[in-house]
């Protein structure tokens, strides 16, 4: 259907919009791909307790690995390695996590085609209903259903 | 005294029984005095409840350490109005707060209905009453407020000193107002089931009650935000915490139901899904409620853990299981033969803009339970933060935004193209203008851009909505503009109500886009005369100003403000010390403007060095998303705001005298 033609290139651009830009790992990028574990259950950029006993020491060693000119993988790895994979602030792209990035757009996604199932459905019983209308000899149809258009828009406006 | 309460709550508990026992009976066997007496009982129901929490406000008033609840959250220092917001503070007292306002609400419904639905109505009280077992069964066996300590207290340990603001004031009696009221539609909707009366009359009854709920979850919701964005001091408003996600999830599918329910109204289609819709609000609330508490979940806003996890599930399910079946068991009669004649229809669009809604309210349920999940199937405990929501959530948010705009304009039936043009070619157009000049302006393509598009565009239709209504009005009735405003909007209260809800909405979008995107931050490490920048401000350090009482001690660091060399304000950003639970906090210094917010931190300081460390963050737009929440507030007033016709009904009708259904 054409609806759905004409949408998805929308929802793809606003994907693509919605994606981080890729470029030089930056300290506040990996800060954000990491989550405190003092248990305030923020990034590690948004922490910001006084002193913190996790987030200030991941804060210096992030620095300095990107100092050494660490890839942001490599930088996670490292977290990840020590702390396990609850230290990442979002889910991986591996494996079972994938059923967390993609069930929500296919739950979406599916609805939407049933929804789109269900009205074409409608609309073709609709049109099926209407069609067979018997033609009265003398009466002026199409000026009737112009007025019956018209008082019906007027209907819906008020 | 306090033996007095338990025993309030203990009979609150056996009335409600008795309420519910005698209502079904009542409804069953249709006999008046029956139903009257469940009336009766659930109004004892209140005024016990409403006892209970006098008493146990009145402890907390005197100090009486001896109640284990008095002693835990508050002290004798603590000012007396986070005295009385100590009522909600912990958890004891928050459910019995719950069971006062489902019992207020109860009341209240029974008052309006004393001569209306009287078919519906034993089966609303038994509704809500059973639902009043479930909390006054936890206060009376599980989470006693009025418990006695073996010795009592010399002093309270305090309320956590998080929760001592003002908001504390606010928030959670505006989201305990929003979830409780929820239970009130719901009720409805199982009357309806439970007799068959499947018609439109159980969601006009309920009309008002729904979106009171939604409008008090919208305030609940922005409250919290500004609470956390002035309180938490992480230059954030919403974390995408479990328990802010609870509080989220039934005003999405509040927000679906508000909008699916005027095709109901116009064209009776949806039935099915209408009453799916309710039962689902319900159930999320109870469902945010087991958030809040259960500890599954690991949550910064806990502040009220327990073990009740298991009640509230088996609750849950049971509300689900019994909602679920009286549906099936209805299914025959809830489907509706609805025509819908093209996808190019406002039937059409408002089936997405449901979608859409309820696609993020699963978005949401399905990253707080992830972590669950994956703990249960890989057995690797894992953290689904703010990043995946953000991801998820901003696309699905974008074409909410563009269905928005669609939704209120486009033909109902069938649009043809000259329908569309004279609907769209406006909006559209300054929606293009409106992006080219973003772009040139140095906005880059990107989700922030989408979102100012979208807004403008979905502005635009709403603002034609108007431009025309009284361009009418002053061609045919010859009004001067300001009056023909006010007649369009007075003539058809929900309508307008709406848009103006809209235009709020579109406020808070851009405002949430703009301050996530084009966020500017900085941090630093000062001595005294220092100086650092942020954006175009920069912050100089002049000294530290300290006070001292009994309850709390304050450290300020002064910061006049420069923008190009001239100085436009002074900061103090705060580390309070709070004497009791011997616990720091940080208090932010804002100055806030319609462009941008100057949030500034107090991160720390060296009282030997006097070194401070400021965070500081400029967040532009911050305040369209407050500003957003007020033109809602004023949206909604106008909505439920009792029309000419409605009025007129009720000054003729005495009291007491029986009023033909809406």
């Amino acid at each position: 259907m054409s609806v759905l033609r004409a949408t998805a290139p929308l929802l793809l651009a606003l994907l693509v919009a919605a994606a981080p830009a890729i470029a030089a790992p930056t300290q506040q990028e990996i800060e954000e791909a990491l989550t405190c574990q003092c248990g305030c259950g923020l990034t590690v950029h948004s922490c910001n307790h006084l002193n913190c006993g996790s987030g200030e020491p991941m804060k210096k060693e992030i620095a300095e690995r990107l100092a050494r000119g660490e890839t942001r993988d490599q930088i996670l790895a490292a977290f990840t390695a020590r702390y396990g994979e609850k230290v990442l602030s979002s889910p991986t792209f591996r494996g079972f996590n994938w059923f967390a990035w993609l069930t929500p757009f296919a739950a979406v996604l599916t609805a939407a085609a049933g929804l789109v199932v269900v009205i074409r459905r409608r609309v073709r019983s609709t049109a099926a209903a209407a069609a067979p209308a018997p033609a009265i000899p003398g009466s002026d149809t199409t000026a009737l259903r112009a007025r019956l258009q018209r008082e019906l828009e007027q209907l819906d406006r008020e | 005294m306090p033996e007095l309460g338990r025993l309030a709550v203990c009979l609150a508990l056996l009335c409600a029984l008795v309420s519910v026992i005698v209502s079904v009976r009542g409804a069953l066997t249709r006999r008046g005095d029956l139903v009257r007496t469940g009336e009766h009982a659930a109004y004892a129901v209140f005024g016990l409840v409403a006892l209970a929490v006098v008493i146990l406000l009145r402890a907390l008033l005197s100090h009486d350490f001896s109640l284990e609840y008095v002693a835990a959250y508050s002290s004798s220092t603590l000012p007396t109005n986070y005295v009385f917001a100590a009522l909600w503070g912990g958890q004891k007292g928050s459910l019995l707060f719950w069971s006062f306002m489902l019992s207020l609400f109860a009341t209240i419904v029974q008052l309006q209905n004393r001569e209306r639905n009287r078919e519906l109505m034993p089966w609303v009280t038994a509704t809500l009453m059973t639902v009043a077992v479930f909390f006054l069964g936890l206060v009376t066996f599980l989470t006693d407020p009025f418990e006695r300590l073996p010795t009592p207290a010399f002093e309270g340990a305090d309320l956590n000193p998080l929760l001592q603001n003002y908001w504390m004031m606010i928030h959670p009696p505006s989201l305990y107002t929003g979830y409780v009221s929820a239970s009130v539609p719901f009720a409805f909707a199982i009357a309806a089931l439970a007799t068959g009366r499947l018609g439109d009359q159980w969601i006009r009854s309920t009309r008002r009650w729904a979106l009171f709920s939604w409008f008090f979850l919208s305030l609940g919701n922005l409250f919290g935000a500004m609470w956390a964005y002035e309180v938490l001091g992480w230059g954030g408003y919403w974390a995408w915490d479990p328990v802010e996600n609870a509080a989220f999830m039934p005003w999405l599918v509040s927000t679906a139901y508000l909008h699916s329910v005027m095709i109901q109204e116009k064209k009776d289609m949806l039935r099915v899904w209408n009453m799916i819709l309710v039962l689902l609000t319900f159930s999320l609330t109870i469902f945010g409620t087991f958030l809040t508490r259960s500890g599954v979940i690991s949550s910064v806003h806990s502040f009220t853990q327990s073990g009740l996890g298991p009640f509230f599930i088996g609750f849950l399910l049971l509300v689900l299981l019994t909602a679920g079946g009286l549906v099936a068991y209805r299914l025959p009669e809830l489907r509706t033969s609805g025509t819908i004649e093209s996808f190019f229809s406002r039937e059409a669009a408002f089936l997405f803009n449901n979608l859409i809604l309820v696609g993020i309210a699963f978005a949401v349920f399905w990253g707080t339970v992830f972590p669950v999940l994956s703990e249960w199937v890989r057995g690797v405990k894992i953290t689904v933060g703010p990043p995946f929501f953000n991801r998820v959530n901003a696309p699905l948010g974008l074409v909410l935004l563009v269905l928005m705009g669609i939704g209120p304009v486009i033909a109902w039936r069938r649009a043809t193209p000259r329908n569309l043009w004279r609907a769209f070619a406006w909006p559209v157009g300054s929606a293009l203008v409106a992006g080219v000049v973003l772009l040139v302006g140095g906005i880059p393509f990107g989700g922030a851009w989408v979102a100012f598009v979208g807004g403008v565009f979905a502005l635009g239709t709403i603002v034609q909505e108007f431009w025309r209504g009284v361009r009418a009005r002053q061609a045919m009735l010859h009004e001067s503009a300001p009056r023909a405003l006010g007649r369009l909007v007075g003539k058809n209260r929900r309508r307008y109500g709406g848009y103006i809800i809209h235009v709020g909405i579109v406020s808070i979008f851009v405002g949430i886009a703009a301050s996530s995107v084009f966020r500017i931050e900085a941090q630093q490490t000062m001595k005294v005369g220092d100086e650092m920048r942020v954006g175009r401000y920069t912050l100089r350090y002049d000294r530290i100003d300290s006070q001292e009482n009994g309850h709390v001690a304050r450290t300020a660091a002064v910061l006049p403000v420069f923008v190009d060399g001239r100085q436009i304000d002074t900061l103090m950003p705060e580390k309070r010390f709070y004497k009791k639970p011997k616990q720091p906090t940080t208090e932010v210094a804002n100055r806030s403007t319609l462009r941008e917010d100057l949030y500034v931190v107090l991160g720390s300081y060296d009282p030997q060095t006097q070194l401070v460390t400021i965070q500081a963050y400029v967040n532009p737009l911050v305040v369209w998303i407050w500003l957003g929440g007020l033109i809602l507030a004023l949206g909604t007033a106008v909505a439920v705001w009792p029309t000419a016709a409605e009025r007129e009904v009720r000054v003729v009708a005495p009291a007491g005298a029986r009023v033909p259904v809406e």
